[in-house]
């Protein structure tokens, strides 16, 4: 693949852009009629409320998109760290704000319309229709469009509104401005939350943060930008506008912005070019109209395509069906998001909702969405995972003042909005929630971390916290235990590090199908799938060990299990084997093959014994040569015995070629204690065996079969052609009945323990 | 065909059909050659705007393309490589892949798409043919009238 950095085209500006243009798009044309209406001049600290709270949220989301920068925005990061129950809530939200806000952002549009064309409450809702259709035809066949023309758009658009407050302010008359608060304070609260609407934007630009250049300066930078510049721009709108107007002629009025800046222009009177006469006022109020109209349609647009992308996040997440975000083959568009999208926005302008009451419920959404993500940022920064580490970070001395703050705040209000917009708001957190029960559970695939930042708790069957963790494959309800317990095995010797196993189940699905439909008609494989890991989860609690199941239905098992070790960061795989080579195509296995050859992290390849549970094990014995691994296949003997309370016994095995200069025993010794050395287990008790014979593996073969359990390193570093481990270890793996266990250290160690040793063994 | 022309390709594929369609197609002509096959999806990129859709889904859906790539020449000793390049322009982007992996000639399927449509979302069959630097081998759709 090519460097992925091409992928991100969106530099700081195109990322401002994008955001102030969904902030100031339809709110700030729309709004100070319905604010000015609702508190009065004082709705101007409404909107410093509104703000305030934004850059909170800015501040939390950056820190979150910085150290997750995948698409998705919030819900991805409400998902990862709390889990798929708020993860759905969160999901729908997002879905059903951006709806609600682009039928809002619609509507004004068609207001503005009436500027050129006068008519009614009908006509302007058909005018939001048809646009509506537009942009989701747009969106279908994938138009092209340019960021250079968003640019300019959004900066012309704050241009005009410079020059608006400038002239404005020097117009403002302060005998209009009083009463100052008509309404009270909680008429000022409760304007906050309508405008919220406005503030909503910025989350576009963390719903494309993997699309950002040098995301971790861009996004936080953006972010905050993108709130403070229309917080201000707002606040001073309001103020030009209630000290222009009267409340009542702002509140009647479609367009205020434009009466506003007809009423401002008037006294610069008229342009006269030659036979034109053109007003002042007119022209002012012309230019704000068209900004208005571009920015609605840039807002809508935007949004349209930032629900395609929490979809997607969602399916793949799995909270959604992933038949939604099939990519459409010839416009490459996600074209069944972006028409449920649509369908969804024209039912809302047709339902005849006022347009304040779209914007309450997108803020609601919104408001209910930024709370989580507070809590998201405390959990990620309490849970630590290893993956996880934000470029951008709250201050120390805001923290955690900010997420908590502005969780009060954002719940505060959540409070304040009227009953109506609240029962909406709450049908779509309930629809969310339903939706989790009913669908979501059991298919998603994300855990949260919250149980990780409350308290590490070792040995807890699902959120034990784990660094040292055990990537187990299952498959087998027969040989189930006996790999777990081989696991633990290894994970107890990591216990003050909180190992944990991760066991693993892969529903194969063949190339061709698509992954969702085909698990939705399998019902059956996938209840196997289920009782598998339910099992596995009984068997850790048995033995005491933190375990994670994951069950995943994928292409390609051995990807997917690869997947999983680097996901987790596992520090060891440990598969089952059956005990025969494979056909020629593959060497043990296909899957096996795979995860061999490209896994990081410790490998370990079982095969059962037939006769002999691993539970009574008593008798093992490692082989202790000189290839590479063999102090890792010691180590793994040792784990071994220390579970068997005493029982069990471990002898380090060499064989020596007769020699006539030197005696082999002694020599098979010196590389015995030298194995023990390295694998730091020379405290320990064990028994040493060297067998002399002229062929090394067939001294091995008849050395091993009195033991109960073997383990041996891989012999070279680098799998060949016809041998993964070395041809010893796989002979004596298919060959031996006693369960046999074949280790390989981590990738990165194999290197410089290579440089040092001959492979003598083969 | 022993044509020089064959010997290191380059395969745009657009979409699975698409994939489908081609490789079937060039497949009976490299059998004997031993040819070297670059099979390219580009990510395309809006440049400044918002993507259309997520560069992840689309790397994804690149993925399972490649995948039907790789079947149908498996079996045969032809080497296939994979790219997920990423640009504004489809044709110029397959084109500067193509010069970076100095092909002999670049090979595609043009598929079916009405003119309106085209004129909106880029006509890259005829970017690929105006633009380009080296030959470019149109092999027929013989079985048009599908979905297209």
């Amino acid at each position: 693949m090519t460097d992925q950095e091409l992928a991100r085209d969106l530099g700081f500006l195109e990322a401002y852009t994008i955001g102030l243009g969904t902030m100031i798009g339809a709110g700030i044309f729309v709004l100070p009629s319905i604010a000015a209406e609702a508190a009065g001049p004082a709705s101007m600290i409404s909107f410093a409320i509104g703000g305030l709270v934004s850059l909170l949220a800015a501040l939390s989301l950056s820190e979150l998109a910085t150290g997750m920068p995948k698409a998705g925005g919030s819900y991805y990061y409400v998902n990862r760290s709390l889990g798929n129950f708020f993860g759905s809530i969160v999901g729908w939200g997002m879905w059903a704000g951006l709806m609600f806000a682009s039928a809002f952002y619609m509507l004004g549009f068609g207001q503005y319309l009436t500027y050129f064309i006068p008519m009614g409450p009908t006509g302007v809702a058909i005018a939001a229709l048809i646009m509506a259709v537009v942009l989701t035809g747009v969106n279908y066949y994938g138009v092209k469009e340019t960021g250079a023309l968003q640019n300019v758009i959004v900066l012309a658009l704050v241009g005009l509104i410079i020059v608006f407050i400038v002239f404005g302010v020097l117009n403002v008359d302060m005998e209009t401005l009083a009463p100052f608060n008509p309404n009270g304070w909680p008429a000022v609260a409760a304007t906050a939350g309508t405008v919220y609407v406005s503030f909503i934007g910025f989350e576009v630009i963390a719903t494309s943060a993997e699309e950002i250049k040098n995301p971790s300066r861009n996004l936080p930078l953006s972010m905050i930008a993108a709130v403070v510049t229309p917080t201000l721009m707002y606040v001073l709108v309001m103020f030009v506008s209630t000290g222009t107007l009267s409340i009542d002629a702002l509140a009647t009025s479609n367009i205020p912005v434009a009466d506003v800046a007809e009423t401002v222009m008037r006294s610069f009177g008229t342009l006269e070019i030659g036979p034109i006469s053109l007003s002042m006022a007119d022209a002012g109020a012309f230019a704000m109209v068209i900004g208005a109209m571009l920015a609605t349609v840039s807002s809508a647009n935007a949004s349209i395509l930032s629900a395609a992308r929490v979809n997607f996040a969602m399916g793949r997440d799995k909270i959604l069906t992933n038949w939604l975000n099939q990519v459409h083959d010839q416009f490459r568009t996600p074209y069944r998001a972006i028409v449920a999208t649509g369908a969804v926005i024209l039912i809302l302008i047709a339902s005849g909702v006022p347009i304040g009451t779209l914007a309450e419920v997108a803020s609601f959404s919104y408001l209910i969405t930024y709370s989580l993500v507070h809590v998201a940022v405390v959990v990620m920064r309490r849970a630590d995972p290893e993956d996880y580490n934000p470029a951008f970070q709250i201050p120390n001395v805001l923290y955690p003042i900010v997420p908590i703050v502005g969780f009060l705040a954002s719940i505060a209000i959540l409070l304040q909005m009227s009953l109506l917009v609240q029962a909406i708001g709450v049908a779509i957190v309930i629809v969310g929630i339903v939706w989790y029960f009913v669908y979501a559970r059991d298919r998603a695939i994300t855990e949260g971390l919250v149980g990780e930042a409350i308290a590490p708790q070792p040995t807890t069957a699902t959120d034990g916290k784990g660094n040292y963790r055990v990537v187990v494959p299952v498959a087998n309800p027969n040989t189930e235990r006996d790999l777990l317990r081989l696991a633990a095995a290894s994970a107890h010797a990591h216990e003050d590090e909180l190992a944990e196993i991760i066991a693993v189940n892969v529903i194969q699905v063949p190339q061709q199908t698509s992954l969702s439909q085909d698990v939705e008609f399998e019902e059956e494989r996938v209840e196997r799938q289920q009782e598998l890991l339910e099992a596995a989860q009984e068997i850790a609690e048995d033995l005491d060990i933190g375990i994670r199941t994951r069950a995943i239905v994928g292409r390609d098992v051995g990807d997917v299990v690869l997947d999983v070790i680097e996901d987790e960061q596992a520090e060891h795989v440990l598969m089952g084997w059956k005990g025969s080579r494979s056909t020629r195509e593959h060497i043990l296995g296909s899957n096996i093959d795979q995860v061999v050859q490209h896994a990081p992290c410790e490998v370990t390849l079982v095969k059962l014994a037939t006769t002999k549970r691993v539970d009574t094990v008593e008798n093992i014995v490692a082989l202790a040569g000189e290839g590479p691994h063999a102090p890792v296949a010691a180590r793994r003997g040792a784990e071994l015995v220390n579970t068997t309370q005493g029982e069990g016994l471990l002898t380090l095995l060499n064989a020596q070629q007769p020699d006539e200069d030197d005696d082999p025993q002694q020599q098979g010794e010196v590389v015995i204690a030298d194995v023990a050395e390295r694998a730091g287990i020379e405290y320990m008790d064990y028994h040493r065996e060297v067998v002399v014979g002229e062929d090394i593996e067939n001294a091995l073969l008849d050395a091993v079969a009195k033991y109960d359990t073997v383990c041996v390193g891989a012999t070279r570093s680098r799998s060949v052609s016809q041998a993964l481990f070395g041809s010893i270890p796989e002979t004596i793996g298919e060959e031996v009945d006693a369960t046999v266990a074949m280790v390989r250290g981590p990738k990165e160690t194999t290197r410089s323990v290579r440089e040092g040793l001959i492979d003598r063994l083969k | 065909m022993t044509d020089t022309l064959l010997q290191r390709i380059v395969l745009p594929v657009a979409s699975i059909e698409d994939a489908k369609a081609t490789t079937e197609r060039v497949l009976p002509r490299l059998r004997d050659n031993g040819s070297d096959v670059l099979a390219v999806h580009v990510i395309e990129k809006a440049g400044g705007a918002p993507d259309k859709a997520s560069v992840e889904q689309r790397e994804n859906r690149a993925r399972d393309i490649f995948s039907v790539v790789e079947e149908t020449l498996s079996g045969v000793e032809i080497d296939v490589e994979t790219r997920i390049p990423y640009g504004t322009d489809i044709a110029q982007t397959v084109l500067d892949t193509a010069s970076e992996f100095d092909a002999s000639s670049i090979v595609f399927t043009p598929r079916s798409g009405s003119r309106w449509v085209k004129l909106l979302t880029g006509d890259t069959a005829l970017g690929l043919l105006n633009q380009s630097d080296r030959p470019v081998i149109v092999l027929p759709d013989d079985d048009k009238g599908g979905s297209g």
